[in-house]
């Protein structure tokens, strides 16, 4: 067990003015951790997440991911960190007038030059890779489709293959499951973990629903309102953590 | 029961709420007729200054004049066939390549000009939204006579001005086009690592490529029109040709023109009609 991903005291202020979303979170992610992040809407989930690959800039704190500053990289380096980390979205977020291969393929862009990438012109390896996944995701029948022709568990499961196309060293998940139907739900996961487990990639997963959560995940940490109001394992989660964790909502 | 009778009473607030409304209504009438009043004065006007005024009646010489100057242009001058297959292929190759070096010129224009993607919103969008309006307020014999006098006769300044003509159109419809994308795939491009020629290429691209495909195609369909006319002022096609029947008073010859106009328009419609379909 090897710490992957360590958090301290991250702070995230929108805008000059804004409200405080994160008011000093601390996080750590081990390299066998299938970690999920709880807690009700508007706790700061989803800026927690978006910190670690920078889609959201961070006003104080530190980010430390492999024994690298996250927060200190820009330009073409920020890029390579960000080719590192594969991301999952609540709405999948593929390009939709594109087809399955090019969206799956679209995951390698961080590794592709101009040229290749103003031409769609990826190596045989690349493809090779995209099919295999597309296999392993249960979408072979779908390869040359668009985009937009697929079922929503369809396009997430294009959106597991392109974040697995990263080959990345930490997979973040950002609700991955809130399109979805509870039956479709139970299966993304699923998939999500066995691929997280054989790939031995650490995993983030932001995640409303507490039963998927528990079912899934072997960490817990519960955000309210911008602070941590619970951190441990699956196991050691108790009915009163979730009261205090989801004691705005009553109101 | 009180209620019902003060309604009923001459002093009563209902009677004065009907006064109310006749009043309005009165006024309302009288404003009416004021403003329809002002506008026939107007129009009565107009026609006294420009039409009973201006115009030169002892030359119309009564209807059978005017009817006979029309039939003028019905006997076609056949003879001009001949001289008409040059010009209209050159009038169709101005519209073309000048809608081609208008869409280039708007790649910049609309780079510039989309609030969500300008490099500067304080000095380069206001560039990109004045070039915008500067291309469409000229008109495009004022950018042809412009650009004969820079480069000369022929097709060259004829497709220099559709090309500027057309840049305020096609950037704004298509900067409009990038401010409403969905940002969805460009930040899981930013996500994977992409840089920002990957995120447009990928993440914007393929989300206005039918919008502008279709408002491009609009362009040349009306830069055929425009292309016509370019000869007016010496920037090649079909136009120069019209002049020059119009000039020698062949009318026959200049109904020859406007005819092949027609073709060419026909053709441009149809073509535009079928390319849209198959973008969209």
């Amino acid at each position: 067990m090897a710490r992957v991903l360590e958090v301290k005291k991250l702070h995230v202020t929108y805008g000059k003015i804004g409200p405080e979303v994160l008011k000093g979170i601390d996080l750590n992610v081990e390299d066998d951790d299938f970690l999920a992040i709880i807690g009700p809407s508007g706790a700061g989930k989803s800026t927690l997440i978006r910190c670690i690959n920078r889609l959201v800039e961070p006003t104080a704190g530190s980010i430390n991911l492999f024994g690298q500053d996250i927060r200190a990289v820009s330009g073409s380096a920020l890029r390579h960190v960000r080719r590192n980390i594969g991301m999952i979205f609540q709405e999948f977020n593929l390009i939709d007038r594109m087809s399955v291969i090019d969206n799956v393929l679209a995951g390698r862009l961080g590794y592709t030059g101009m040229l290749r990438s103003l031409l769609r012109w990826f190596p045989r390896s690349d493809i090779d890779r995209a099919l295999e996944l597309l296999d392993r995701v249960g979408l072979s029948d779908h390869v040359e489709k668009r985009a937009d022709e697929l079922s929503g568990g369809q396009r997430q499961r294009v959106g597991i293959a392109r974040a697995l196309m990263q080959q990345p060293k930490l997979l973040l998940l950002d609700e991955p499951t809130s399109a979805l139907d509870p039956k479709i739900s139970r299966e993304v996961m699923g998939l999500i973990r066995d691929l997280a487990r054989e790939f031995k990639v650490p995993t983030l997963c932001n995640i409303h629903d507490v039963t998927l959560a528990t079912e899934f995940c072997n960490k817990i940490v519960g955000l309210q309102d911008g602070h941590k109001m619970f951190e441990g394992s699956t196991e050691s989660l108790r009915k009163a953590d979730l009261d205090r964790i989801y004691a705005m909502e009553v109101l | 029961m009180s209620a019902v009778a003060a309604v009923g009473t001459e002093s009563g607030p209902g009677a004065a709420g009907a006064d109310r409304v006749i009043q309005g209504k009165r006024t309302g009438r009288l404003k009416g007729l004021a403003v329809i009043g002002f506008m026939l004065a107007v129009v009565a006007w107009s026609i006294d200054g420009t039409i009973i005024a201006d115009t030169d009646w002892s030359r119309i010489g009564g209807p059978k004049g005017v009817f006979s100057s029309l039939g003028r242009f019905l006997q076609l001058d056949l003879g001009v066939l001949p001289h008409l297959i040059v010009p209209m292929i050159e009038t169709f190759m101005i519209a073309c390549l000048g809608t081609l070096l208008g869409c280039l010129f708007s790649l910049p224009v609309a780079w510039l000009g989309a609030a969500n993607v300008t490099p500067s919103r304080l000095v380069a969008y206001p560039i990109g939204r004045f070039l915008m309006v500067l291309s469409r307020s000229v008109h495009e014999i004022v950018w042809a006579l412009l650009f004969v006098s820079a480069v000369g006769l022929g097709a060259l300044p004829g497709i220099l001005a559709v090309a500027m003509r057309s840049v305020g159109f096609i950037s704004k419809i298509t900067a409009e086009a990038i401010e409403n994308i969905d940002k969805k795939p460009v930040e899981a491009i930013r996500a994977v690592g992409g840089n920002e020629f990957q995120v447009m290429y990928y993440g914007i691209v393929p989300q206005i490529l039918p919008v502008v495909l279709g408002v491009v195609i609009f362009e040349w369909d009306i830069n055929i029109r425009r292309s016509a006319v370019m000869g007016l002022v010496g920037a090649g096609g079909l136009g120069l040709l019209f002049f020059r029947q119009m000039n020698m008073f062949n009318y026959g010859g200049v109904t020859m023109v406007v005819l092949a106009i027609l073709v060419l328009i026909l053709i441009g419609e149809t073509v535009s009609h079928f390319a849209r379909k198959a973008v969209t």
